[in-house]
């Protein structure tokens, strides 16, 4: 019956299937004890695919720029971004960022931009890793 | 009137005009061009009475029958405004024209009458203005509630700006949690 | 079948809120006669998130997120109404390199979401070896948006008076290979879809809704296109750069000759909007004019000029499942007074009781899948049989429409 999809099926047998298997070929039966052994040497990490260029990952905040003009905060969708008054420098929780780089298109003096991590997970939302400032 | 013949939008607010007089109060066209070509498409916003609702829809729909986008709704305070959007000429490249109706109602009388009768799709727009509004549609045959969850408090009109807005179930969570 | 056989009763069969045909929960209540259902009753309001009302705290730029969340395929189209929304009350005119990139951007969405459709439907007739085909082609699709745009979803490329990300010289002989790709797999799809017999016992003849329905309930995009009515923001009126390129409404008696307006001739109509795509955007990288890419580069100039407009704008755009409109009211202040959505799916919602009348069982899953909702799936399907409740799961249900498959292959 499904004789239009046979040659693509049997053609399919001999390709190689698309999937990167990151980060391990088979999913670790315990997640804690596999990153001790690749941080000891025993296991080897596949790494992901390249993420191309632009793409929109962790913000960068460059301190010294920052004027304190408070646009960021105006634009910003996910009221991420908080002033302290008394520095003038602004911090941003990464927990509630949405990756848009809104904030990086309005600040005048360019010291915000999107660096390439995007492997951010953590458990606790304001822990040191996810907050910027 | 055929459905071959070409309606222009002044055409169309002619025909209203000379239909229901003063019961049009006002009448806007607008046109915005787009691309390099510039061309133009025409919107036309009109205002009218709410006496004579049913009757200019019946006129609409017997011009050309339309189609109905939406009906969206604003609180002005004293009135409530409902706007209809509605579409003519479609089917033919680059000729159709936007018509916006708005209807104002005092809120000491939220009545209007439902357009089901003519435009069946207009059961779900109506629906959702009797329950984010508190409008009442006189005739809709079916007046449950469309979006909002059935153990929604009555007399609470999530669109409106006064007392009855639901601005008490409003909870700020980054507050509350940060 | 039944011990008192003097009067016929009906079933009652409740659908929902989870649901076994696409992405957002919706209630169905269906009153069945043995395995055709007689009548159909719809009820929705499941994912109300209040988005509109939460857009009376925010200026216009910050509405244009949270309007991308509103649904995560066509998360473009959602910003792109809300800008000419706001273009159309202010009197903003975006550049004309900015309309060209906004075209090209809008129809590679349109593919993406019509590769996804094109597999879910395959897996609700039980054909799962389709859906892993052309989810593969859609991947070559996704990577190409994240090659643009900086992410797969939610694309963040709207802004108001233009557009945000500029597309280079050196991006475009990646997106010839990458459209060449979609053309040689356009021919193999489309020899699978039209031509295969499963597909066609499975679709022909099931969920007609006619020509007269579809204008009268105000159906909207290929639902309607499939049953001969000629609706088509894009073609209707001028916004983007469409006015300036060669595009003509599309209907199944293209390819067929004639309209029946059944879930077979949705599958046409979505594979020629594919191909219709792609011709589209090869037109726009030919006839792509130089300039700037934003009316007002300065963004704290462009909030202090909105926050002035006081007026009111309507937008619409062709997304992949039918025509956005947004409303949007200026009155002076930072955040609009009003703002009201209507997804297109909405006005979908109402031809499923004409198209499932008369149906079995088995055929709710494609033909409810056949209009594309924008609706997010799971579960649980309760059955009230002779006053016993008994539950039947998504995988019991997709069980049964592949069943069918395999009785009408004998």
């Amino acid at each position: 019956m499904k004789f239009s999809m046979l040659p693509s099926v049997f053609a399919q047998m001999f390709k190689k299937p698309w999937t990167n298997k990151f980060p391990a070929k088979y999913a670790p039966s315990n997640t804690t004890n596999f990153l001790a052994d690749v941080g000891a040497g025993k296991a080897k990490l596949i790494p992901p695919i390249e993420t191309p260029p632009n793409f929109r990952g962790k913000i960068q905040y460059d301190k010294e720029k920052c004027i304190g003009c408070q646009l960021c905060i105006k634009v910003c969708p996910c009221e991420a971004i908080e002033f302290k008054p008394k520095e003038k420098k602004i911090k941003i929780f990464l927990a509630r960022c949405c990756f848009c780089s809104q904030c990086n298109d309005i600040c005048p003096t360019d010291c915000l931009s999107m660096s390439d991590e995007f492997l951010l997970a953590d458990a606790d939302p304001y822990s040191k890793d996810l907050i910027v400032e | 009137m055929t459905k071959e013949k070409k309606l222009t939008p002044e055409g169309i607010v002619k025909s209203f005009k000379d239909e229901f007089k003063t019961k049009i109060k006002d009448v806007q066209i607008k046109k915005r061009a787009a691309g390099k070509k510039k061309n133009e498409t025409v919107t036309i916003w009109m205002k009218i009475d709410k006496s004579a609702f049913k009757k200019v829809i019946e006129h609409l729909c017997k011009l050309q029958f339309p189609h109905l986008a939406v009906a969206s709704g604003n609180d002005l305070g004293k009135t409530i405004e409902l706007i209809y959007h509605f579409t003519v000429n479609f089917g033919k490249r680059m000729e159709e024209i936007n018509l916006h109706i708005s209807v104002e109602l005092p809120k000491s009388k939220l009545e209007i009458e439902t357009i089901c009768d003519w435009i069946p799709g207009a059961l779900i727009t109506e629906r959702e203005k009797m329950e984010m509004l508190g409008v009442k549609i006189i005739g809709i045959p079916d007046d449950r509630r469309c979006f909002l969850p059935d153990d929604f408090p009555k007399g609470v009109y999530p669109w409106r700006r006064d007392e009855t807005g639901p601005d008490k179930f409003y909870k700020n969570l980054h507050e509350v949690k940060k | 079948m039944k011990q008192t056989a003097t009067t016929k009763t009906t079933y009652h069969i409740p659908i929902g809120p989870i649901h076994p045909a696409l992405k957002e929960p919706v209630f169905f209540e269906f009153e069945l006669d043995g395995e055709r259902i007689i009548d159909v009753d719809v009820k929705l309001g499941h994912i109300h998130r209040a988005i509109e009302w939460a857009s009376r705290k925010r200026n216009p730029i910050q509405i244009l997120y949270m309007a991308e969340r509103v649904c995560g395929i066509c998360s473009y189209c959602h910003p792109a109404a809300f800008a000419l929304a706001v273009e159309d009350a202010a009197d903003i005119v975006a550049p004309e390199r900015a309309e060209y990139l906004r075209v090209i951007q809008g129809e590679l969405e349109r593919i993406c979401s019509h590769l996804l459709w094109a597999g879910v439907a395959a897996h609700e007739i039980g054909f799962d070896t389709v859906l892993y085909l052309t989810w593969q082609v859609r991947e070559r699709a996704l990577d190409l948006t994240e090659y643009l745009t900086g992410n797969r979803v939610t694309k963040a490329m709207m802004m108001i008076g233009g557009i945000r990300r500029d597309i280079t010289k050196d991006m475009l002989p990646r997106i010839q290979k990458d459209l060449q790709y979609f053309k040689d797999c356009y021919n193999k799809l489309g020899k699978v879809f039209l031509n295969d017999k499963t597909v066609r016992m499975r679709s022909q003849g099931a969920g007609i809704l006619t020509e007269e329905d579809a204008l009268k309930l105000c159906a909207v995009g290929p639902t309607t296109r499939a049953s001969g009515v000629k609706k088509d923001v894009r073609v209707d009126t001028s916004y983007f750069a469409y006015g300036d390129l060669d595009i003509e409404h599309i209907t199944p008696d293209k390819l067929t000759g004639v309209v029946n307006g059944d879930v077979y001739d949705r599958i046409i109509q979505r594979l020629l909007e594919v191909k219709q795509s792609i011709e589209l955007i090869e037109q726009c990288i030919d006839k792509m004019p130089s300039g700037d890419i934003v009316a007002e580069p300065k963004l704290a100039k462009l909030l202090a000029q909105l926050k002035k407009v006081t007026g009111e704008g309507v937008g619409r755009h062709e997304a992949p499942r039918g025509e956005v409109i947004h409303y949007v009211k200026f009155d002076g202040n930072d955040a609009p007074y009003t703002w009201k959505i209507r997804a297109p799916t909405y006005n979908n919602i109402l031809p499923w009781i004409p198209m499932l009348k008369g149906e079995q069982i088995a055929d709710i899953p494609i033909v409810a899948a056949s209009t594309d909702p924008c609706m997010s799936c799971t579960n649980r399907v309760g059955i009230v049989k002779d006053g016993n409740k008994y539950e039947m799961t998504k995988e019991e249900l997709h069980r049964l429409s592949v069943e069918k498959t395999r009785r009408l292959m004998k």
